[in-house]
């Protein structure tokens, strides 16, 4: 089995020093250090593992229909399970977006950001995107911690003192040395520092360099470069600009939109261009009608009104 | 005999004159001759396992395919996998069963407060006897291990089915005072204890 993808496109992310977006080289293949357990967790107390003292011996071998059985031992330490599912070796807090979480050995309690932060004066310092705060939860104890995400591709990385910015909706879960930020793009996340992370991806993940144009809805994020600016096709604009004077601007956006790279740094894309319903898009765009006066905001209004009533 | 394969995320049914049974609506080709005829629902027959599906929710719908032939089956492009049993039983979601061989009796198993928190209905499904049972999965199955002092905590929408001497409950993962006045995330989860297997896939849909 090969995984993760490893660069199957050729878009190789450069020679080395790449703080960002490597993905781990190695499912399948145990990160140094794997085979020693942990202290704390994963080193079993003696007599684990064999059937307790009085207890009648287990009932039956149950056999595994999927071919092999995972338990905390055999789970892997901050690696791949499959493709789609990560597992984390807790010990200690980790950042998890709500729902992520598909199943966990050991003692792990979760908390809503907003209330472990009143407790935990770093959490606010580490998670500093009020925008998204209702969406995530802190994850505290020691255990193995299986994440999960629709069934998409789940790829680990490595930042060491970089930065990366990543659609929010794919961002899964990450180390509290990272810190978070919300990017001047909407529905973007920029991750600052040295740390892990792990994010979905529908399809495995392309790496491109810029000078790039992405699709908006196929991006999924970049690292080192700077933010994009958008860009729309010459002959689109030569037949719509007289619409867009009459106040037209603002429709459904085809392919005519791009998001447009330069600089140096990496791009990552993902190969489908479906996309999850962010509910912090909504409360970003929201924030930002603050920039409008009232008879801006009201005339906003109407055309809101209209494109629900057109769609339907 | 019948003889169940998965084939990444179609599943082969290979008939001998013999019958399976498999959710409506799931064939997508069949190779030689073989009848299909609705078989109502799952969950075993009689007035009273109508009377529990009704009480409980846990409905899945079922044809009988019979003959000789080959039958693909899949539904939604999940991925597909085949459990054998040799007299043991398998809990599962009634949603995630795709076929079973004939021998296999399924039986409607009421599972307490679980179903009301998931939406998934109050009850789930049980299989047992001897032969095979296809279940699908949003992204592979894995089969974690429960042993004492090894309990395993699982998202409601996560867990696909369970084999073996478990005892499930119902634990608030995140803090329920943390969670007023927010959307959902990990509000409720299915706590497992005892010996045995718990089959979770790599979605919560």
């Amino acid at each position: 089995m090969t995984y993760p993808p490893g660069n199957p496109y050729g878009g190789q992310p450069g020679p080395g020093g790449n703080p960002y977006g490597q993905p781990q080289p190695g499912y399948g293949q145990p990160p140094p250090g794997y085979g020693q357990p942990s202290p704390g967790y994963g080193q079993p107390p003696p007599g684990y593992g064999q059937p307790q003292p009085g207890y009648g011996g287990p009932p039956q071998p149950a056999a595994s229909p999927t071919g092999t059985t995972l338990n905390p031992r055999t789970l892997p330490d901050d690696d791949n399970v499959n493709p789609y599912v990560f597992c984390v070796s807790l010990n200690g807090d980790w950042f998890m977006s709500k729902g992520a979480m598909l199943a966990y050995y050991g003692d792990v309690r979760f908390e809503a950001v907003t209330e472990y932060s009143s407790v935990q004066g770093w959490v606010a310092a580490r998670f500093s995107s009020p925008v998204y705060v209702q969406d995530w939860v802190v994850a505290t104890g020691h255990g193995k911690v299986l994440i999960g995400d629709r069934g998409f591709d789940l790829n680990s990385y490595d930042l060491d003192d970089g930065n990366l910015t990543i659609k929010a909706g794919n961002l899964c879960a990450f180390s509290p040395q990272l810190e978070l930020k919300q990017s001047i793009v909407p529905g973007f996340v920029t991750l600052i520092g040295t740390g892990k992370f792990i994010a979905s991806s529908n399809g495995p993940v392309i790496f491109v360099e810029p000078p790039f144009r992405a699709d908006p809805e196929a991006l999924l994020g970049w690292a080192d470069c700077p933010s994009p600016s958008v860009h729309h096709d010459a002959q689109w604009m030569t037949q719509n600009i007289r619409a867009m004077i009459s106040g037209a601007l603002g429709r459904a956006s085809g392919e005519e939109r791009q998001y447009d790279f330069t600089g140096t740094g990496t791009i990552l894309l993902q190969s489908s261009e479906v996309a999850r319903e962010d509910p912090a898009v909504l409360r970003l765009v929201e924030s930002q009608t603050q920039l409008l006066t009232d008879s801006q905001a009201g005339s906003l209004g109407q055309r809101l009104i209209a494109r629900a009533q057109q769609q339907h | 005999m019948a003889l169940l394969t998965a084939h990444k995320r179609v599943l082969h049914a290979d008939l001998q004159g013999d019958r399976i049974r498999a959710a409506s609506g799931s064939m997508v080709a069949v190779e030689g001759n073989v009848e299909f005829t609705s078989a109502g629902m799952g969950g075993g027959g009689g007035l009273r396992a109508a009377l529990k599906r009704a009480v409980a929710g846990e409905s899945l719908s079922l044809m009988d395919c019979a003959g000789h032939g080959r039958v693909h089956l899949a539904l939604d492009a999940m991925d597909v996998l085949v459990v054998d049993l040799a007299g043991d039983t398998l809990t599962v979601e009634s949603e995630h069963i795709l076929a079973h061989t004939e021998q296999l009796r399924l039986d409607v198993q009421f599972a307490g407060l679980r179903g009301v928190t998931s939406g998934q209905g109050l009850a789930t499904t049980t299989v047992t006897g001897h032969g095979q049972v296809a279940l699908v999965s949003e992204g592979p199955v894995m089969a974690l291990e429960v042993a004492p002092g090894q309990d395993l905590v699982v998202d409601p929408d996560a867990y696909v089915g369970s084999r073996g001497q478990l005892s499930m409950n119902l634990v608030s993962g995140v803090s329920w005072k943390s969670l007023v006045g927010e959307g959902s995330g990990e509000p409720f989860s299915l706590r497992f204890t005892g010996h045995g297997l718990v089959l979770v896939q790599s979605s919560e849909r």
